[in-house]
């Protein structure tokens, strides 16, 4: 008999399209948190743009630098449709999550009319320290505050502490990430968006964790800005997007000086080009926007939700078996959990029990994961984590769990 | 293997075994203990120790042989930054010949495999009396211990191995003090 209620999703049919798993056959690869590996399709379109249409972009009265230009302005629309924005002016093009958040720290942050000295910034404390340091650099240049958002102990916003910091007239900014990459919590931004616009807060997400396994509909969502890394969604690296609402994205001054980014230049006064290009001086990664939209449109090709049914299940075989070993700790406990897990063994050091993997062919990732403060509050000084994606398989994480529970008594 | 004669040193005082500190009584390059082990004897090990499994399960047998630490003597001024686990370092000055001394090395970490790997530091620079020439890099490389010394692995090891011979160069002379 068929279940009906479980959409059919061959991982191995997929799998079959990342030559790194040809490359190393014996290879489990459950780092995908930090990076995802990258399908033919990514890699062909990257390819075929150097071949077919390289030139630069916006600039130059040939063939190539048109090709060039819609190739790049289509990868934005792509991202646009991706993520359900109002237009594809609301796309930035940036190196990545990490510069979307120092690229709106320094223009909305900078801007008078969005915050004066003395304003407030709520910063969940699970946050990437990508989505922390940039706001503690902006608070000592504009004597704005930084206010931390707890947690709960199952490690996911505390809502009663979020309506006490939303209470306060200064709150102007929220920063909080859709998906937690240290213990895969997912927050429930709709509704967190919706408490601090009633306070008039804005609400800036990192989806760096989220945008591969998760939809993500910005207007659904209705935050202020999502920004996202390619390189986590089957993309290539050193491209991601900020999405900026477009009424705050009008507002907003220029942030690095260049080429492309202006109207008039002249040494008595310089105008600058409206956004998006306002806010993309020099030269931008045009091959790599060309591969995350081949990413994008690679994902969207996908049957998705029989993906995420695919990932929720690899991920609760995981977590099932991990409470079958003696002595694994599992760290967030959130109702929501994106597909990865993050576990200690004390005494037991995670980078030792990393090593044993490795030599059986498994990478995870060990240490604070960049985010310290919420490690620290674990109590632990790191994690060894197991991060799924949509190639994996039930015999992934079977090898797993066999080489962790053999591990664990080597090393007890 | 010219490395051992330099930890095979004379007149010991006191004695590893009978360090007062039980910190530094361990076989690691110690001639007056009596399980001493030396480099030949771990190039040996190491040698015989194929795979990388192998070698960890060995790194990991030797870290039991050296002894732990209390949490009051794991003090930040013993810690040593750069590396992905804790790992803290103390000396202990040994007079040996005359104008001759050296330092007794006592060692921990969090992580067992890096407490193995300092098993092979303290065997290298305990007790040696030329200021920590000893190239270990190439001692570890010969071993096929390459992927410790990876970018990645690399930064803490020689943030080890940097401490060592920075104290060598920076503390005066206990005979001379
Ligand atoms: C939640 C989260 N935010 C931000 C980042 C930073 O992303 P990137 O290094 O691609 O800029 C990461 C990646 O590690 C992340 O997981």
């Amino acid at each position: 008999m068929f279940d009906l209620a479980v959409p059919r999703f061959d991982p191995c049919y997929y799998r079959a399209q990342f030559a790194i798993f040809a490359h190393h056959p014996d290879l489990v690869y459950l780092d995908n948190a930090a990076t995802t590996q990258k399908p033919a399709a990514v890699l062909d379109a990257e390819r075929q743009y150097y071949e077919y249409c390289n030139a630069n972009v916006h600039r130059g009265a040939h063939r190539l630098a048109v090709a060039a230009t819609d190739a790049f302005e289509g990868a934005r629309a792509t991202v646009a449709r991706f993520i359900n924005a109002a237009s594809c002016d609301e796309i930035i093009f940036t190196r990545g999550t990490t510069e979307a958040i120092n690229l709106i720290a320094n223009t909305f942050g900078e801007s008078p009319e969005q915050l004066s000295a003395g304003d407030e910034i709520i910063v969940s404390t699970l946050e990437h320290h990508a989505n922390i340091v940039p706001w503690q650099m902006l608070a000592q240049r504009r004597g704005v505050l930084i206010k931390p958002l707890n947690l709960t102990t199952e490690g996911e916003i505390d809502l009663t502490h979020l309506a006490q910091l939303l209470a306060s007239p200064r709150a102007r900014l929220l920063a909080i990430s859709h998906a937690s990459n240290a213990i895969g919590s997912i927050q429930d931004i709709r509704a967190i968006c919706q408490l601090a616009h009633q306070r008039d807060c804005k609400v800036l997400v990192d989806g760096a964790q989220a945008i591969a396994h998760l939809p993500v509909d910005v207007r659904a969502l209705d935050c202020d800005f999502y920004v996202f890394s390619g390189h986590k969604a089957y993309g290539p690296t050193g491209i991601g997007a900020a999405y900026i609402r477009s009424d705050i994205l009008r507002t907003l001054p220029p942030w690095q000086g260049g080429g492309e980014m202006i109207a008039v230049v002249s040494f008595s006064g310089t105008t600058y080009a409206s956004p998006p290009q306002r806010l993309e001086a020099g030269t931008p990664p045009i091959a790599q926007a060309v591969g995350l939209a081949a990413a994008l449109d690679w994902l969207s090709g996908l049957d998705r939700e029989a993906m995420h049914a695919h990932e929720s299940s690899l991920h609760r075989q995981l977590e099932d078996g991990l409470r079958q070993i003696p002595g694994v700790v599992i760290h967030g406990q959130a109702r929501q959990k994106v597909s990865l897990t993050s576990m200690s063994f004390a005494p037991i050091h995670p980078y030792d029990v990393a090593q044993f993997l490795d030599n059986r062919g498994i990478a995870v990732r060990v240490g604070h994961h960049c985010a310290q403060p919420l490690i620290h509050s674990l109590g632990i000084s790191g994690t060894l984590r197991a991060s799924l994606a949509l190639y994996n398989t039930a015999d992934d994480v079977n090898r797993f769990l066999a080489a962790l529970s053999e591990t664990l008594e080597i090393l007890a | 293997m010219n490395a051992i004669s330099a930890s095979s040193s004379t007149s010991l005082e006191p004695a590893a075994s009978e360090h007062a500190d039980p910190r530094f009584a361990h076989p690691f390059g110690n001639p007056g203990h009596a399980n001493a082990i030396d480099l030949a004897e771990l190039a040996r090990q190491l040698d015989a120790a194929a795979s990388w499994e192998a070698k960890n399960r060995l790194l990991v047998q030797l870290a039991k042989q050296l002894p732990d630490w209390s949490p009051e003597q794991k003090t930040p001024d013993r810690k040593v930054a750069g590396c992905e686990s804790q790992v803290w370092l103390a000396f202990s000055p040994i007079k040996q010949a005359e104008n001759n001394v050296s330092w007794q090395l006592a060692a921990d970490s969090d992580s067992r495999i890096v407490k193995g790997l300092l098993a092979l530091v303290l065997t290298a620079y305990n007790q040696r009396s030329d200021s920590g020439q000893f190239d270990f890099e190439a001692w570890l490389n010969e071993r096929g211990m390459q992927r410790f010394l990876s970018a990645s692995r690399g930064n803490g090891l020689r943030a080890i191995t940097r401490t060592i011979s920075e104290h060598w160069q920076n503390q005066p002379q206990p005979n001379r003090a």
